[in-house]
């Protein structure tokens, strides 16, 4: 992905959905990256799809058509200072 | 969001202090892979594991054990994978490669311990890793003091089988490994009540030696220049194979290898024609341990080879498939097997021979030489390694360091200036 000051999140209820749905998009030439959900977005675990805004009411208008079951979408600042830390 | 809490409370795990680890992972791998641009489509399927790397595939081994299979826990490229899945078992890789595990080691583990064995023992410990849970048995090895050590403590906790990995390359040792894959035939056998036959052995010999061939083209595809993958890109896939459905890998890793080859049709690459081209030699990198690569990477060279167990040793040489017999086969096995050359056996001119063989292969312009802190062996060996290079007029630079963010700025410090010189 570019750089860019704030990423927009869509999260899902599982896995499957998370996958649909990057599949749904790949097939429509819409860019997404798999990434893992970020504490500030959700305290759970697992695949989200960070998707540039512009694109946003074209992949709502997909998610709506194809069913897939999302729980949301968070926008998130992209820390500038990260430094690499021993995880 | 997918929810797992349950099936980690199932598994004994300490949600909590566990939960301190789902929470440093997406910001640290959004800072070292996300960061990067113009990454290959290919690596959808393992930022996918990444994000789902204590839930989807523990289910699936958890499922595996619901309809009666096991689970085997490996720790090194010495363990013969084929014998575990030709009894229907499933080998999974355990190695620590995780800073946050390593002070669970601590309690129970010399502090002059490298951080490899510190995480995994921590990792059981301290009940944070949901695949130490699930393995019925984990298969060890005598590749070093400190693993042997180890296992003695580990095997309070979980049912072990220790392959003694012979020290010499005689053709007795080699006789020896022969043996001791015969005995752990015997001991997969009784945990899976299973039989393991030519047949079967056969199968799973070709699933991975299948493996080791995706993984090889893989690594084929950074021969070129400019590379089409960055070296954290490809040391990810090699991680993920340690522990993922082998026919699963050799699918992903072949059609990444695929995308890859189209990439180099086209002239397209991750960095620019002209970077310098980094080996990475010597310890293994396990999962989440990204630190050397990213330095690197950073810096603007490419890391385009790893000769380490997460790198060309755990997929170079494939296993003869002709044998008729299961012990045929076992002799097959142990012969690919004793080609692996890790610096636990004296001597060990081959490792030198395959870091000089590497070098030329993907025209690299300098070698790191790492290895992880405490590491005796490797330690020691890089002096014969310096030594060897330097008769080849190949630069190296010796390294050693921990999974630790502590010596970050040095090393990049000193990877700094080793790059510069390459590039004068």
């Amino acid at each position: 992905m570019e750089n860019v000051t704030h990423r927009w999140y869509i999260l899902f209820p599982n896995h499957h959905q998370g996958l649909r749905l990057n599949q749904e998009l790949k097939k429509a030439g819409i860019r997404n990256q798999i990434a893992p959900t970020p504490r500030a977005a959700s305290s759970c675990c697992g695949i989200s799809l960070i998707v540039a805004p512009e694109d946003l009411e074209k992949i709502q208008s997909i998610i709506a058509a194809r069913g897939v079951l999302i729980e949301g979408v968070v926008e998130l600042p992209v820390k500038t200072d990260w430094q690499y830390r021993g995880i | 969001m997918a929810d797992y809490r349950e099936m980690w409370t199932n598994l004994g795990m300490d949600l909590e202090k566990h939960d301190q680890l789902c929470e440093v992972l997406p910001e640290a791998f959004g800072g070292v892979f996300l960061s990067q641009q113009n990454r290959p489509a290919g690596m959808d399927f393992y930022d996918f594991v990444v994000s789902e790397i204590h839930g989807v595939r523990p289910a699936e081994l958890i499922e595996h054990q619901k309809q009666g299979g096991k689970v085997f826990g490996t720790f090194c490229v010495y363990v013969p994978d084929e014998i575990v899945f030709a009894a229907g078992g499933i080998a999974a890789g355990l190695c620590g490669g995780s800073q946050f595990w390593v002070s669970g080691g601590e309690k129970v583990l010399p502090i002059n311990t490298c951080p490899l064995i510190k995480a995994s023992v921590g990792a059981r410990l301290d009940k944070t890793c949901p695949f130490f849970q699930i393995a019925d048995m984990y298969v060890a090895e005598t590749t070093c003091d400190g693993k042997k050590k180890a296992w003695e403590i580990l095997s309070q906790e979980v049912p072990l089988h220790v392959i003694d990995v012979p020290q010499m390359k005689r053709a007795k040792d080699i006789a020896a490994f022969e043996g001791e894959i015969m005995e752990f035939i015997r001991v997969v056998e009784d945990l899976t009540g299973n039989k393991i036959t030519a047949e079967k052995l056969g199968a799973a010999i070709k699933l991975i030696n299948a493996k080791r061939q995706a993984l090889q083209r893989l690594y084929n595809a950074r021969k070129a220049t400019p590379v089409p993958i960055s070296g954290k890109d490809a040391l990810l896939v090699t991680q993920i194979a340690f522990y993922d459905d082998p026919a699963r890998c050799a699918q992903m890793a072949n059609q990444l290898a695929e995308e890859l080859e189209q990439r180099i049709s086209k002239g397209e690459g991750v960095f620019p024609a002209d970077a310098l081209r980094i080996m990475i030699a010597g310890t293994p990198m396990a999962i989440p341990n990204w630190k050397l690569h990213h330095i690197a990477e950073t810096l603007g060279a490419a890391v385009v080879v790893e000769e380490s167990c997460t790198g060309t040793r755990y997929f170079e040489n494939l296993v003869d498939e002709g044998g008729q017999t299961v012990e045929e086969q076992v002799r097959a096995l142990a012969q690919r097997y004793m080609q692996t050359n890790c610096a636990c056996f004296t001597p060990n001119p081959g490792r030198i021979e395959d870091i000089v063989r590497l070098a030329d292969e993907y025209r690299v312009d300098g070698i790191i030489d790492v290895n992880l802190q405490f590491c005796n062996l490797y330690a020691t060996e890089s002096f014969l390694v310096k030594q060897a290079l330097a008769d080849h007029d190949l630069p190296v630079m010796h390294i050693e360091t921990d999974y630790s963010e502590q010596d970050y700025e040095q090393l990049r410090t000193r990877i700094e200036a080793f790059l510069e010189m390459l590039r004068k």
